[in-house]
């Protein structure tokens, strides 16, 4: 599509995707509410996070996702889109929390049953703490242009 | 502490909940269509740079317009924190599952993004309760993992997503 999208001809998997920091501070965890309207109290009031047993207020999904995403498109380009994520919450990510993101490419496929056939690439990420605690483990799709 | 009532929850035994599998909302619309502002808020929150939600021109060139985060698709659904004519938020169904414990967390998440979601596009989902987990006990307290199914349409009838969503709903080990 562009030069800034990698070719799928010319990945050779498995290969390992750029690592990805970003540190969590309460600003970005409210910034989150506010972006999201997802204003459960565990995002935004850290008497309630504790009071469900957490240190303190927590990113949601959609921000561990967003993360997730932001590892798989960065590398591949902005013509790759997200066809599937799933994701499991292992751990949470916490206001004052480093999350790192490492993914690796582990398989592609061409799926020859819809026309025009997709471009797939399957990848592995994980996004842990500055503890080396896995947060959340996610498996992606991305397709990229035909 | 005023508490926001989208996130009152119901409350009844396991066979109550057990009583919902199957249940189906009716069709919700999200409040506004998808935009451009709620698009680059959410990627300055992630500090995403992908041109694909920042720059118009090659967005509308690639996909028709500004592309929605695949991450934020629960999001537009969420309605806005208030609304001018006082009507409660409704609250998801899995907010109205009936069991005993006092709060949740999400424990798992899988989407399908079956077509693009582009700026304009106004967003319908239909919720179903697809299971509800015997008692389990982790870390966090006592509580049952609810797993749900939503189905997003776009204003032409196409299913655009399927999300797949598993939340723990327990009461906390005794506060030290």
């Amino acid at each position: 599509m562009t030069g800034e999208d990698l070719d799928w001809n010319e990945i050779d998997v498995p290969v390992e995707l750029p690592e990805v920091i970003d540190e969590i501070t309460y600003q970005r965890v409210v910034e989150n509410a506010g972006a999201t309207w997802d204003y459960f109290p565990g995002h935004f009031d850290p008497a309630y996070a504790q009071s469900q047993g957490n240190p303190t207020i927590y990113v949601n999904t959609m921000h561990l996702a967003g993360f997730a995403d932001r590892v798989a498109t960065d590398w591949a380009g902005p013509g790759s889109r997200v066809v599937r994520r799933s994701l499991r919450l292992a751990s949470s990510v916490y206001a004052g929390d480093t999350m790192i993101g490492r993914g690796r490419a582990v398989a592609k496929r061409c799926d020859t049953s819809v026309e025009p056939p997709r471009y797939l690439v399957d990848i592995q990420i994980e996004v842990s703490n500055q503890h080396g605690q896995l947060c959340c483990p996610v498996e992606l799709t991305l397709q990229l242009p035909g | 502490m005023e508490q926001d009532l989208s996130y009152q929850l119901a409350f009844g035994t396991y066979e109550d909940a057990l009583r919902m599998v199957g249940a189906a909302s009716e069709p919700r619309t999200a409040a506004a269509a998808v935009s451009g502002a709620r698009i680059q808020l959410f990627a300055a929150m992630v500090h995403d740079g992908n041109r694909s939600y920042w720059d118009a021109e090659y967005a509308r060139r690639r996909w028709g317009g500004l592309l929605a985060p695949p991450a934020l698709l629960m999001g537009w659904l969420i309605p806005p924190p208030w609304q001018p004519d006082g009507t409660p938020r409704p609250a998801g169904l899995v907010l109205r599952i009936p069991l005993p414990g006092t709060t949740f967390i999400n424990a798992a998440n899988d989407v399908e993004f079956l077509e693009p979601i582009v700026e304009g596009d106004l967003l319908t989902v239909v919720e179903e309760l697809v299971s509800v987990s015997p008692e389990k006990t982790t870390r966090l307290g006592v509580g049952h993992f609810v797993q749900t199914l939503e189905t997003f349409r776009r204003q032409d009838g196409t299913v655009v997503a399927r999300n797949r969503n598993t939340l723990f709903r327990f009461t906390p080990a005794t506060a030290s």
